[in-house]
């Protein structure tokens, strides 16, 4: 008998497997949930019933396949368009090289190729879209003599900015050196010959000068700014690589360098060499007639990448000791925060060009770009902090204690973790702001949905709304739900649950 | 003494207003093994977490191995690089395997090679009992494993000094011994240690001399064998009546 029971028992029970088990035990597994399900599918029959009879019978699908070339690309030129090919068939084939790679081990040849790839695709891909003026070697030599002879030229380089920026030099080159010698007297030589140096210069770099058009900073508060700056990124450098034990050997001919780099700084020669202007290679094929899913995958993609190392830095100045980095931080995240997007978009438009150095003149698409980085970055900053917040103390000391710099400690073991932890809302993040696109319409240009709003106008197609929204919608829905599914990979891959404390 | 490894004199530390270090003096020979014991909140602690500076002292002097505790970003990485620390609750870091969590800082601060990094990983591995565990998570480990695992991760720089701040308090009683058997071993081969402990029958085995500490004070100190025989103070006598019971 009791092998029969044990005969019976290899057996599940009738109906729990397969389709009829899974609809047994999911949906109708008791009176409630089986009158739940037989509702919604009756609103699931309603709602199909009548939008699948309309997409293949009543539906002119025309109006889109008239118009893809504008709602995929706007006014890009049509002999250019190869070129968007070209930047989509790199990023497949980088696609497919991450793939077969991604089962090699870490060193592999492949992975790095991969790698490489990957890190010069934004450049590539830049190109490729912008188009590119390729000088020849002659004009090459000819403008490499211009700018190094005539650095008052240099494009960020302002009369007003190269006495702090001899400054922030010589402060980092000081505390650089200080951070590496150990014994008092090279200490005290170098105190001294940077205390020389600095008197000097800051007279130089108090002659009365014209600001920056729009830059609020008084000289003096530059030129401190600018020293301070220097000193700390130049003492910091010192003491992570104070264990490196060639690096002094560096210090000798860096002091010498900087002689003549100081000097070309502070007054500039001048050997009368002209710029001459280089030949186009790739036609340039400006931003401002990007348009359609180019336009919106390039402001959503540039925003994404550029946003991300800025929340990140935003975060962790925020919990900075120093007050002066932890207000500014504090500031900015708060200031961006309380302010709609559309309104950032605006003064983006308006107030950035007048923050610019005059030599640097943006282009409508990438003030757009850089409203909708500085947004996402801070709500991400606070989204960072939120991970920061939930590693535990003792993390920073087990790190600490191991003899790490704190450096290392953030970047090995603190961040990380941090970042781990707070993927979903960072990819929330992401996919509002590639949703959120849809507002440069209002800073005049012409996404996807703008793009698809101009399309309906077309007088052969007027009446044909329906079917133009409906695309627009099935490509947003399309990307933000693959974003949606990376996110759960990504969460997969790195072992989030598992590895939790 | 001329082979003093760790001198600490007059050392006095305040929380706010709370003065929880209120003058500790003692000083380490190299090889030595000193238990510290006392109530909570005695400041055992935050004294050995002094030495490595993971806690600032406001008053008086820490030289450890000929360098002063300064402000000096420098001398802190330097001592702390030679002294190797294992906290009450593991403090493993979760998202690195084990061999990751013990070859990290040798491959970040003593710029080692990955592959005598893990060499050496293996080895400790082996000398703390969990040869096969090396490619898991701390997750994955019980708690014994993941202390056995902290004690591998700071023997692999090397240090010369380890401390050790209550090891076992967060371990189920029959994973103590595991710990503790590692840790004897180690006395055993002339580590200098620290170690916070309420482990009297490992302060009897190998402890050189034992400090109590009451209100950030060194109330009594001496050899296992004073202490537990003829204790001085009313004190030590009251507390280990108290610990010694079960």
């Amino acid at each position: 008998m009791s092998s029969t029971v044990a005969a019976s028992m290899d057996r599940p029970p009738v109906a729990t497997v397969g389709v009829l088990g899974w609809l047994r035990q999911n949906l109708f597994n008791s009176w409630p949930n089986g009158i739940i399900t037989a509702i919604l599918a009756m609103v699931l029959y309603a709602l199909g019933g009548s939008i699948i009879p309309w997409a293949f019978g009543e539906a002119n699908w025309r109006v889109v396949t008239a118009n893809l070339e504008l709602l995929a690309w706007g006014r890009y030129p049509q002999d250019q368009a190869w070129r968007l090919a070209a930047a989509l068939g790199l990023l497949l084939l980088l696609s497919l090289l991450s793939w077969r790679s991604s089962k090699l081990p870490a060193g592999a040849g492949l992975r790095r190729l991969a790698l490489l790839g990957w890190l010069s695709s934004p450049l590539i891909i830049g190109v490729l879209l912008r188009g590119l003026k390729l000088p020849t070697a002659a004009t090459v030599v000819n403008n490499l003599g211009y700018y190094l002879y005539r650095p008052e030229l240099l494009p960020l380089l302002d009369e007003a900015w190269r006495a702090p920026l001899a400054l922030c030099l010589l402060g980092a080159l000081v505390a650089f050196s200080w951070a590496l010698t150990a014994g008092r007297l090279p200490r005290l030589l170098s105190g001294l010959a940077g205390a020389a140096l600095f008197g000097l210069m800051l007279p130089l770099g108090l002659q009365p000068e014209p600001l920056i058009p729009g830059l609020i900073l008084p000289r003096l508060f530059r030129l401190l700014l600018m020293t301070a700056a220097g000193w700390l990124a130049g003492r910091s450098l010192g003491n992570s690589l104070s264990g490196v034990g060639e690096i002094r050997k560096a210090l000798l001919p860096a002091w010498l360098l900087a002689v003549p780099v100081l000097a070309v700084l502070l007054t500039g020669f001048d050997v009368g060499v002209e710029q001459v202007a280089p030949a186009e290679v790739l036609p340039l094929v400006e931003p401002a007639i990007w348009g359609g899913v180019l336009l919106t995958l390039v402001l959503a993609v540039v925003s994404i990448l550029a946003s991300f190392p800025i929340g990140v830095l935003l975060a962790l100045g925020r919990r900075s000791e120093l007050p002066v980095v932890k207000w500014t931080c504090v500031a900015f995240i708060e200031v961006v925060r309380g302010v709609p997007l559309i309104t950032i978009l605006f003064m983006a438009q308006v107030m950035l060009p007048f923050f610019l150095p005059q030599e640097i003149t943006l282009d409508r698409v990438m003030r757009a770009m850089a409203g909708m980085t500085l947004f996402t970055a801070a709500y991400l900053a606070e989204i960072v902090r939120g991970g920061l917040q939930a590693i535990h103390k003792e993390q920073y000391d087990a790190a600490r204690a191991l003899g790490l710099s704190e450096v290392l400690v953030t970047g090995l073991i603190i961040l990380p973790q941090a970042l781990r932890a707070v993927i979903p809302p960072i990819m929330g993040q992401f996919v509002s702001i590639f949703k959120d696109t849809t507002l440069v319409t209002f800073a005049g240009l012409l996404d996807l949905l703008a793009v698809a709003q101009s399309v309906i106008k077309q007088r052969e197609f007027l009446g044909l709304v329906r079917e133009v929204y409906l695309v627009s919608a099935v490509f947003y829905f399309i990307i933000s739900y693959t974003m949606s599914r990376a996110s759960r990979r990504l969460e997969k891959r790195l072992g989030v649950e598992e590895r939790a404390t | 003494m001329a082979d003093t490894i760790i001198q600490c004199s007059n050392v006095h530390k305040w929380y706010g207003h709370f003065h929880a270090l209120r003058g500790i003096n003692m000083d380490v020979a190299r090889g030595e093994v000193i238990v510290i014991f006392g109530p909570s909140g005695s400041g055992k602690s935050t004294f050995i977490r002094t030495i490595n500076r993971l806690e600032e002292h406001q008053r008086g002097t820490i030289v450890v191995d000929g360098i002063e505790l300064t402000h000096d970003v420098r001398n802190i990485s330097a001592v702390r690089s030679e002294i190797g620390m294992v906290f009450q609750s593991f403090n493993l870091f979760p998202h690195l395997t084990v061999s990751q969590n013990i070859t990290l800082a040798p491959i970040w601060v003593r710029k080692w090679p990955k592959e005598k990094a893990e060499e050496i990983a293996k080895q400790l591995l082996v000398r703390v009992g969990i040869p096969e565990q090396s490619d898991k998570y701390p997750g994955h480990l019980s708690g014994g494993q993941q202390q056995r695992v902290a004690i591998a991760r700071a023997l692999a720089m090397q240090p010369k000094i380890m401390l050790f701040d209550e090891p076992t308090s967060a371990l189920d009683p029959e994973m103590i011994k595991e710990v503790l058997d590692v840790m004897i071993g180690l006395a055993k081969s002339g580590m200098t240690m620290l170690v916070v402990t309420h482990e009297m029958g490992f302060a009897r085995a190998v402890a050189d001399r034992m400090y109590f500490f009451d209100e950030g004070l060194v109330i009594e100190s001496g050899t296992p064998n004073e202490i537990f025989e003829q204790p001085r103070e009313d004190r030590t006598k009251l507390f280990l009546s108290q610990i010694l019971v079960h």
